[in-house]
């Protein structure tokens, strides 16, 4: 520092730690309260340390509640959206950045609007949609008057069906839809030099070679980074697995854990259990973060600028 | 060479590759937001029992709904506490890690710790931490009974949503606002200090107009993010309750929706939640974008 200004160093000193007690207590508090038994939580209340049932309670959890299967669900599903948001945000970046198309701002700017939206806001809809996903089709055939030709000639109008809820691609598809990933990639390739572009066309790439040769081995950290982000929201998504998982079975982890708390008040519910389960739940993501952070704070950088 | 060979000139292939993902958006974004306001026209049969073209009826009847307003000033009473907090809080964090002292480097790694914790994960344990009779406040009501009482309470149940609401923002708003102050050249720290600026001089004349961009951003993002995040906590700590305290209107949409089938309120709701929404983002970019300078 440019000063030697000791008591704001003790200030910044004592807000940080502050700010990290208040990131962690809840987390001690969940840790501690894991470990111990329900007995002991009905004595005692709230555990300020740790005690020897955290085996015994995720014990229960894997037995007794739809967690196991329902982290596989959340796997799949974060796993799944990481993969697919990846490919289709590399894709159409390159084809806006890249191409000389004329509607190339107007697909950004429909890609980018997405971001304003979020399927939170948008779910009684998106939810109607994913119950038949042909159903624009449908009512395209009705509006435009060909579903009355159409009965005319064959006795029945189109009506097509197929509905994506409660499948795994339902639960991926509508959270897909989100442009974070496009406007990621775009601000990469724009921070590349245009000589790069030039040397490789004067060396004869066209437009896959370029793509799969140079502008892939290049965007490494910049899909290392969008995965990770990906796949934490995927894990950590609540409302739209809730409304399109109709069965247990289908459920993702977060949804079973919140399910485990019961909806009346009056008796003091299993914490120690459900403690145990939200550290199970926990787990992988807390896991990915600890092990690649680096990528998680460069992707929430370049997600930004 | 001629501008010839900045870019590709395939006409086909760009298309293609954009396709998959605006069908997909198209699909799953663009179908659903035109659905919500058309439906907000029509009065709708749950089951599909078919559909009476009504106006603007389902407008006037959620307009003079009490509940509505209710939860649209629980909304915007939530949006306005719980983002101006979680911008200061990570803020403020953000100033004290860029002294680079020694607890700097732990810090930066334990902060984004909450981007791992799911909202509805975070909700259950904020439910215990804060439960009355169980939690760390507790103690404090059996000394003075009745003192925290968010079952019971609205204020308190608020203060609950708003505290994981904070914790859970945390890890984006510091990581973004960490990145700007970094960015701030040593130099003008020293001129502004050759110039007799003390460090607190510094932190409002130099370090804060020049994160202006990164405050700007997170501002806009948390708005929206308050809006929506909200619905994993309130569905796992409050329920809404007490009395309607802390049903905000995603809430309450999702409730009329999904509980009282009532689609065409829900998606007269929803299309006047876009609008909010829309309208407030732009009224940012209008109103705040313009004032900040890009230029270091």
């Amino acid at each position: 520092m440019i000063e030697n200004a000791r008591s704001l160093n003790i200030a910044a000193s004592l807000i940080l730690l502050v700010g990290m007690l208040y990131i962690l207590g809840p987390l001690y508090l969940t840790l501690a309260t894991a470990s111990q038994s329900y007995e002991f939580l009905l004595r005692n209340g709230l555990a300020w340390y740790p005690g020897d049932q955290f085996l015994n309670n995720a014990a229960r959890i894997f037995t007794e509640t739809r967690i196991p299967i329902q982290m596989f669900n959340s796997l799949a599903v974060a796993f799944s959206l990481a993969i697919a948001t990846c490919i289709l945000s590399f894709l159409s970046a390159y084809a806006i950045v890249y191409f000389r198309i004329r509607w190339a701002g107007v697909a950004f700017a429909l890609i980018l609007a997405t971001i304003m939206l979020p399927v939170d806001i948008r779910v009684i809809t998106t939810y109607q949609v994913a119950s038949n996903i042909f159903s624009p089709i449908n009512a395209l055939l009705d509006v435009t008057g060909l579903n009355g030709v159409i009965s005319e000639l064959f006795g029945a109008p189109v009506q097509l069906e197929l509905s994506v809820l409660n499948t795994h691609f339902g639960l991926i598809a509508p959270l897909a839809a989100h442009g974070t990933g496009t406007f990621l990639f775009r601000q990469f390739f724009r921070t590349l030099p245009g000589d790069l572009f030039k040397a490789a066309r004067m060396d004869g790439a066209g437009p896959v070679r370029f793509m799969f040769d140079i502008l892939l081995p290049l965007s490494r950290t910049s899909f290392a980074a969008l995965f990770v982000l990906t796949f934490l929201s995927g894990w950590t998504q609540y409302l739209w697995p809730l409304v399109a998982s109709s069965t247990p079975d289908m459920q993702t982890a977060v949804v079973g854990l919140a399910r485990l708390l019961p909806d009346s008040d009056g008796t003091v519910p299993d914490f120690p259990m459900i403690m145990a389960g939200a550290v199970i739940v926990s787990l992988v993501p807390l896991l990915m973060i600890a092990l690649l952070q680096r990528y998680l704070v460069q992707g929430l950088v370049l997600s930004e600028k | 060479m001629t501008s010839e060979s900045t870019l590709f000139s395939n006409r086909w292939l760009p298309a293609l590759l954009v396709a998959p993902f605006m069908l997909l958006i198209v699909l799953f974004f663009y179908v659903p937001i035109f659905q919500a306001f058309y439906w907000s026209f029509f009065l709708e049969q749950p089951f599909g029992g078919g559909s009476m073209f009504v106006g603007l009826d389902n407008f006037a009847r959620v307009l003079s709904d009490r509940e509505f307003w209710q939860a649209g000033w629980r909304t915007i009473l939530f949006m306005v506490t719980g983002s101006s907090l979680a911008v200061l809080v990570p803020l403020i964090l953000a100033v004290a890690a860029d002294r680079k002292i020694r607890l700097s480097l732990p810090a930066r790694n334990v902060l984004v710790w909450p981007k791992g914790v799911a909202g509805a994960s975070i909700g259950v344990v904020f439910a215990f931490v804060f439960n009355p009779f169980v939690g760390i406040l507790a103690p404090l009501n059996q000394a003075f009974p009745g003192i925290w009482a968010p079952g019971i309470d609205g204020t308190d149940a608020f203060i609950t949503l708003i505290a994981a609401h904070v914790w859970g923002g945390i890890p984006f708003n510091f990581v973004i606002l960490l990145a700007g102050l970094q960015s701030i050249p040593r130099t003008m720290h020293q001129a502004a200090a050759m110039d007799g600026a003390g460090p607190w001089r510094r932190i409002f004349d130099v370090q804060l107009p020049l994160i202006m961009p990164q405050l700007f951003l997170t501002l806009v993002l948390e708005f929206t993010e308050s809006v929506t995040s909200a619905f994993a906590l309130i569905d796992t700590i409050t329920h809404g309750g007490p009395g309607g305290a802390t049903t905000l209107l995603v809430y309450k949409i999702y409730k009329d929706g999904f509980s009282g089938y009532d689609l065409s309120g829900a998606s007269t709701q929803t299309a006047i939640l876009m609008v909010f929404v829309i309208l407030l983002t732009a009224a940012q970019f209008v109103f705040l974008g313009r004032r900040i300078n890009y230029e270091r």
